[in-house]
């Protein structure tokens, strides 16, 4: 007997669900927390981490929030955080002043180099990519 | 002088960023989340090419391999 489509509810598959999810993403980035920054090893995880999430999110397997059509003009309170740091990002970037007036990476540089900051790190990354993959 | 400066200006803007996603999550705000910006973003498409999402996968995947892999 065939159901009225409004009343049937596609169940969410096992991978999908956060107490999957989330130890997956705390496995890989304890992973990724150890491999140091210039290795071959680092580059390749990152490229196969990366690659991955970038092909679900290009295919249709997994189930995405619903985007809104427009945005309204009060969005545009968004620019003003990437503005200011698009500035000093830009301005300590054309400098070129080394450590006087660092940029962004050379001020994280110090504290990536704590393998559990790098765990902490690579857990953002990775659990952000997976938040744009469902979107 | 220059290298606090320059932190301050980063720090600056990252409170800039909880401040709008902080009035974004508050009930009735009218102001979308970081993540309805970027669902937003996804959307946009050129013929069957979906280039906000490809744009969008690719700038944090690069943002990833620089901080992390380099």
């Amino acid at each position: 007997m065939d159901h009225p489509r409004e009343l049937t509810v596609e169940a969410p598959r096992a991978w999908d669900r956060p107490v999957v999810s989330v130890p997956v993403l705390i496995c890989l980035s304890l992973v990724g927390g150890q491999l140091p920054s210039f290795s071959t090893a680092a580059n390749l995880y990152i490229l196969t981490t990366g690659g991955g999430l970038i092909w679900v999110g290009l295919s249709n397997r997994v189930p995405r929030r619903p985007a809104p059509r427009r945005l309204p003009s009060v969005a545009l309170w968004w620019l003003v955080p990437v503005t200011v740091f698009g500035v000093f990002e830009g301005a300590t970037f054309m400098a070129a002043a080394g450590d006087d007036f660092p940029t962004l990476s050379r001020l994280a540089d110090p504290l990536l180099e704590d393998s559990v900051i790098r765990s902490a790190a690579w857990f953002a990354w990775l659990s952000t990519f997976w938040g744009l993959v469902r979107r | 002088m220059m290298r606090a400066l320059a932190i301050g200006g980063f720090l600056v803007s990252l409170v800039l960023f909880a401040v709008v996603e902080w009035v974004a999550r508050r009930e009735g705000s009218r102001v979308p989340s970081l993540a309805d910006v970027c669902a937003f973003v996804m959307r946009y498409e050129v013929g069957p090419v979906p280039v906000g999402r490809i744009g969008l996968f690719g700038f944090w995947w690069w943002l990833g391999w620089h901080f992390l892999a380099r």
